[in-house]
């Protein structure tokens, strides 16, 4: 099959299927939908101001958390009022226009349900994170605090941007700027040198990840001439065997730019082999890492695929690309996460390992389980990351599981405990959990779709999700169960330099104290949501052919619709329907994988280190724990590999800059002159004679050179003319 | 009006030289202010924002002039010009203002040649003949040569003469280039000369026989590019730049960044985009790929310095090679973006040295390695810092995201079958200098996390020297006030870059107007010559020698070739 026929046909699918989804068209109204961007944007404004005035109370969290709130109302609204997508125009940015063609980005928004869907979470769990903020961070209130929530709200300015664009420039504008604001708070303890480093390396790997996208963007411009959402789908709905013909004699440029996209959703969504850097901006204080690390700014990668999801499908290879990469990733952060002591970054590969599991979803076809996995994961990882901080803030900065016992016991510490518990199921996929639903949605879809190795993938998913039941209670039995023992960590919220020193101090460093109203309320607020998740996936549909109930429903009026499971041919599990034996199949491996971390973590405490000692003292398995523990040295050997060779050529570049072209050939042409004066320097010997030679001569040559003119032009005409 | 924008800066010159000396900066601000203000006022009289001829235009007096040879006939500005006019009008009432508490000796001279340089800078904006044009051109140099050889830093004198020198050898052959054209006019068309900048560029665009040959546009281009690429500054020939920076005194560098090297890229959009396109289209990949090299090049390079003020100088480097590479994209998109790229850069760049000047200024060391954390001293200093480091990394929602966007996607989509404007570079140049995209995330924001970030470390400072500064730890009201005003340009423009775009427009799109039907020739014939090419390896193979020479005749003739008086 040619190339072309193979665009044809995958472009045409969509209009010709029953799934042809509509396209926004640009509205007069709801202008006041502009008002989830705006809301955020006041927020920044006012919490610069608090920094710059001074202010050193609450206010900037309570400016912060009512706009925010104000921001879901508007969303809230959006959804109830909203029947079909629009575009609504707000203001202009980029206006080019020449000739027959135009270079247009606006702010525009695009509203659909895919984008609804996101936006309801991002600002949601935006202000109830903003609330949880207020109270954990109030040992900075003199401090940092004002420049702290400033840069939440920057965000959720930057992360609505990126949902709400109807172009990819907009996109791309969130893209840099949720990058940006993740700089800001990652580095927010900026005195700490390894805060410092981490914020540095997740803005240049995401600046990798971002050239792929504004790559694809590029292309995408030069192939379809408008950056615009709306533009592309209806191209890309109503596309001509011809017109892909066209598309295709461009050369096979059009077909890279799924891959583009993909480097760019990697770079964000912290994917093989762009992952590094989540882990590491684990050094942000934990709010910023449930919110923004953990909920939502990494699902902007999946958001990407979905919402570009028509685009995936130029080349036959990109979406199997995805779930390979999402797959593999997934079980490569599990084996990491198993081995970690600082539950915190446990929860980080976990997240790396979760986010695999929606580009799997991608990748096989289901953008309706990897949106509802990104729905499901917001919540419960959102409790995971805030339970770890609640355990921060009460302990001094104290995440190591081994130094911590008992948690459940402690006065002042059930809520905290038992959310996380809850937490837990949903991350270990126990039934009934949402978790439990939303990703057997991606593990059964790896069986139902043709090609791709995907049978191979899913069994890998499977063997991955056990491994994440494992490390998921291995962490909440130790913590949470067992003898009561604590250590206090060395730090106060991560930050050594006020910690010790500061001034006001009230919590001492000897006994824990436990959360107050903000943090357990937030915490019940969102295991309820946790919980609850998994009744969308019980709604009805709206229509016969969507199945997977609410999510479903927002993900099938969308462009990400073309990824709907196609029921009309099921492949099988070892014979079974893929569905019906999945929730048998995860059910078993995730209870199969909290009953060893039982075994090793819980039932006798010290199994799990005599297992990990027999390893290492067996030279053949030696490999295996130290390599998970050192995170498979993925850091290293981009250190060895890229890091060093560019340091080295830049350092061999300074130095041939200076001395090769500078003082050597520069200074070098700078020296003929003085050479050639040199040579004639016997005639400025100072004897008049001389002189009047020299003159004579000179004389002499003009008035050759006059006499010879025409000649010496014909010369140069030829010299000019014809000496090509 | 643009008549006065020449006179005040050197009456205000002349009235530094008559004043007091302790009274010599503030006629200097006030002089440099009012011609600010007139180019304000300029541009709200000017009425050619949307069209491609420009209707604001000032006579030299007769007496002045010489129609004869279309030498000091008039000064004139389109929106391009316009546009970096208000740069240099604001940019220099700044350093002035900037230069208050810097500058303590012979204040007369260095608020005098201030203001000579103002004048000369304004003039080259504004020039409509060549003489004039390159007399003001050169005459940046003397007085960008005083400021860094008397107020500059500890190895001055070797960077001053430097600075002059390289740029001075250069345009040298650029005005040779560029009388050659006005000699070539004489002679075909037979006309007495003229150095009218408008006449030449009709008759060097003039396709018809009569017009420069592609061989004469190749000279003329390589003559061109002598001068320009030196002041942009282009790789190979940037090793003057971050001398000249490190040494300059603050104002100097802020004015070397934000003005100087835009003469460069202005000469090229001015001159050899109009004048030279066969050449142009010929060597745009040539010169696409010294700007990549360029923007890598330097990026590493930043990398791996100590130095903040130079590894600020070696970023220029690298930014401009998007500027031109832009330039190059022949696309509307890409030379928007490029002369975006020479307002945003001055912008972000120039507030960038007024920032290392401010630290010089407390701490007299520009050693990133001695210093550290100084946020935690100077927060106001600091959020100044970050804000400009990430509009000159290209933040989107800032401004130098809109500039190297626009030129990096003209440089992509200029390929030789895109619709409107056929270009000859492509995705991999665009894909290629993106990459120093990521190289600028690395070396600003590694230099931000040093001096700006982590542990507090102060460089020692001696009593005196403390004492002598009697700057307040973090900023005054007046650098404050210095600062203020470019970032709120750099967030307007990111924000509604739209009203610049469209005023340039018109301008743009008419200086680029023969550009799209002779791409398409060229690609056409370089597809022909590769033929031809074939054939002649073939023909080559038989002993006789003629034939593939007519043949080279043949096609010289066919592209109206050089017919002489």
């Amino acid at each position: 099959m040619s190339d072309a026929l193979h665009i044809t046909m995958l472009l045409g699918q969509a209009a010709d299927s029953a799934h042809a989804w509509p396209i926004a068209q640009p509205t007069d109204g709801f202008k006041w939908a502009g008002w989830i961007l705006y809301l955020p944007i006041i927020s920044t404004i006012l919490c610069g101001l608090c920094a710059a005035l001074k202010v050193h109370n609450k206010l900037p969290a309570w400016i912060t958390v009512g706009l925010l709130g104000g921001s879901f109302i508007t969303t809230v609204a959006l959804y109830m009022q909203y029947t079909e997508p629009v575009t609504i125009y707000l203001f202009e940015w980029f206006n080019l226009k020449w000739a027959g063609s135009e270079f247009v980005a606006a702010f525009s928004l695009y509203v659909d349900k895919l984008t609804l869907l996101w936006m309801l979470f991002v600002t949601g769990l935006g202000t109830l994170i903003a609330l949880y903020a207020s109270e954990y961070m109030e040992s900075d209130v003199k401090r940092g605090y004002a420049r702290f929530f400033a840069g939440v709200s920057i965000f959720i300015v930057a992360m609505s941007a990126l949902v709400l664009g109807d172009n990819l420039v907009m996109l791309y504008l969130g893209w840099e700027g949720v990058g940006f604001a993740s700089y800001w708070l990652i580095g927010y303890y900026y005195q700490k040198p390894s805060a410092v480093a981490a914020a540095k390396k997740a803005f240049i790997v995401n600046r990798i990840g971002d050239l792929g996208l504004a790559l694809g963007l590029w292309l995408t411009y030069h192939y379809f001439g408008t950056i615009e959402y709306a533009g592309i789908f209806e191209q890309v709905q109503h596309i001509t065997a011809g017109e892909a013909a066209n598309l295709e004699a461009g050369g096979w440029y059009i077909t890279a730019i799924p891959f583009l996209f993909m480097i760019g959703a990697f770079g964000k969504s912290a994917q093989l082999p762009l992952f590094v850097w989540l882990p590491d901006a684990m050094e942000g204080p934990t709010p910023v890492s449930a919110l923004i690390h953990a909920a939502t700014m990494v699902t902007a990668g999946v958001y990407l695929l979905a919402r570009m999801f028509p685009l995936m499908e130029l080349h036959p290879a990109a979406l199997p690309t995805v779930a390979w990469i999402g797959g593999l990733t997934a079980l490569l952060g599990a084996t990491i996460g198993m081995a970690q002591y600082d539950f915190k970054r446990i929860w980080a590969y976990s997240t790396v390992s979760q986010l695999g599991y929606m580009f799997m979803g991608i990748g096989v076809l289901t953008t309706f389980g990897a949106a509802y996995h990104v729905f499901t994961h917001a919540f419960f990882k959102a409790v995971l990351f805030l339970t770890a901080g609640a355990v921060m803030h009460g302990f001094a900065g104290q995440l190591d599981l081994r130094k911590i016992s008992g948690l459940a016991k402690m006065n002042g510490w059930k809520i905290v405990s038992w959310t996380m518990f809850i937490g837990c199921l949903c991350l270990a996929g126990i039934p009934g959990t949402s978790g439990y639903f939303s990703k057997d949605a991606i593990l059964a879809e790896a069986f139902v779709t043709e090609g791709g190795g995907f049978k191979v993938l899913g069994w890998i998913a499977i063997i991955t999700a056990g491994l994440t039941a494992y490390y998921t209670f291995r962490v909440w039995f130790r913590i949470c169960t067992g003898p009561v023992h604590f250590e206090m960590g060395d730090e106060h919220h991560g930050d050594d330099d006020h910690g010790h020193n500061g001034h006001d101090d009230t919590h001492g460093h000897d006994q824990p104290h436990a959360p107050r109203l903000a943090i357990n309320g937030v915490l019940i607020i969102l295991a309820i949501g946790a919980v609850l998740a998994a009744v969308p996936n019980f709604m009805g549909n709206e229509s016969e052919h969507v199945h997977g109930g609410w999510v479903g429903d927002m993900v099938a009026e969308s462009s990400a619709a073309g990824g709907l499971p196609d029921h009309t041919k099921h492949g099988s599990i070892l014979g079974i329907d893929p569905h019906s034996a999945m929730y048998v199949i995860s059910a078993l491996v995730g209870l199969i994988g909290i009953a060893i971390a039982w075994r090793l973590h819980m039932a006798s405490r010290s199994t799990a280190d005599n297992l990990r000692a027999r390893l290492l003292g067996n030279p053949a398995t030696r490999w295996l724990p130290t390599a998970m523990e050192n995170k498979w040295y993925v850091d290293e050997v981009y250190h060895a590999v890229i890091r060093a060779p560019l340091w080295i050529l830049g350092h061999t570049l300074y130095i041939l800059d200076q001395f090769l072209l500078d003082r050597g050939i520069i200074d070098g042409i700078a020296r003929i002159p003085r050479v050639i004066a040199r040579m004639f320097q016997p005639l400025h010997n100072g004897v008049l004679q001389s002189y009047a030679v020299s003159m004579a001569g000179g004389v002499g040559l003009v008035t050759v050179l006059v006499i010879m003119l025409p000649q010496l032009r014909e010369f140069l005409n030829g010299l000019f003319g014809g000496g090509g | 009006m643009l008549g006065w924008l020449l006179l005040i800066p050197l009456a205000t010159a002349i009235a530094i030289i008559a004043s007091p000396a302790r009274l010599a900066k503030f006629v200097a601000l006030g002089g440099s202010s009012l011609t600010f203000a007139i180019s304000i006022l300029a541009a709200l009289r000017f009425d050619g924002w949307e069209l491609s001829k420009p209707s604001m235009i000032y006579e030299f007096p007769d007496w002045m002039s010489n129609p004869h040879y279309g030498i000091l006939q008039y000064l004139e500005v389109d929106s391009v010009s316009l546009l970096l006019v208000l740069l240099t009008a604001l940019i220099v009432p700044l350093c002035v203002w900037g230069s208050f508490t810097a500058i303590n000796t012979r204040v007369k001279e260095y608020y005098g040649w201030m203001m000579v340089l103002l004048a000369a800078m304004l003039g080259v904006f504004m020039a409509r003949d060549l003489i004039f044009f390159y007399v003001c051109f050169e005459l940046t140099l003397l007085p960008m040569y005083f400021l860094i050889a008397i107020y500059g830093g500890a190895n001055r004198s070797k960077a001053a003469i430097k600075f002059f020198l390289f740029t001075f050898t250069g345009s040298i052959i650029t005005l040779a280039g560029l009388i050659y054209i006005g000699w070539q006019f004489t002679v075909s068309t037979a006309t007495p000369w003229t150095f009218d900048i408008l006449k030449l560029t009709n008759f060097a665009t003039d396709n018809e026989p009569g017009g420069l040959s592609n061989i004469q546009q190749a000279w003329i281009l390589l003559a061109l590019l002598c001068g320009f690429a030196v002041k942009i500054p282009l790789f190979p020939v940037h090793t003057w730049l971050p001398l000249a920076h490190t040494e300059a005194p603050t104002a100097g560098s802020v004015i070397l960044a934000a003005v100087l090297l835009k003469l460069g890229t202005y000469g090229m959009y001015r001159f050899v985009l109009p004048m030279v396109p066969h050449a142009v289209i010929e060597y745009a990949p040539a010169i696409a790929v010294l700007c990549i090299i360029g923007i890598l090049y330097a990026a590493l390079i930043c990398w791996v310095q100590t130095d903040i003020k130079k590894l600020i100088a070696y970023s220029s480097v690298s930014h401009l090679g998007f500027c031109i590479l832009g330039l190059v994209a022949l696309n509307p998109m890409g030379v928007q973006g490029s002369v975006l790229y020479m307002l945003n850069h001055g912008l972000s760049t120039g507030a960038l040295f007024f920032l290392v000047g401010m630290i010089y200024e407390r701490y007299h060391t520009r050693d990133m390695t001695k210093m550290s954390g100084l946020s935690r001293r100077m927060p106001v200093w600091a959020f100044f810092m970050v804000f400009f480091v990430l509009a000159s990394v290209g933040l989107p929602g800032l401004n130098g995201f809109i500039s190297e966007f626009l030129c990096l996607i003209g440089a992509f989509t200029a390929t030789a079958d895109a619709p409107d404007y056929p270009g000859v570079l492509g995705p991999w140049y665009a894909a290629f200098a993106g990459v120093g995209m990521i190289f600028a995330a690395m070396y600003l924001l590694i230099m931000v996390g040093k001096v700006v970030f982590g542990p507090l470390k102060e460089p020692a400072v001696s009593e005196d020297e403390h004492h002598g500064s009697k700057l307040p730890v973090d900023l005054s009201f007046r650098e404050i006030a210095i600062l203020t005003p470019l970032a709120v340009l750099c967030l307007y423009i990111g924000i509604r870059p739209a009203p610049i775009t469209d005023a340039l427009a018109a301008s743009i799109e008419d200086s680029l107007r023969l550009y799209p039907e002779m791409v398409t020739d060229h690609v056409q014939f370089a597809e022909q010559r590769s033929v031809t090419d074939d054939k002649d390896v073939v023909l080559t193979l038989v002993p006789s020698g003629d034939q593939p020479a007519s043949e080279d005749e043949q096609t010289v003739d066919e592209k109206g070739a050089l017919i002489d008086g």
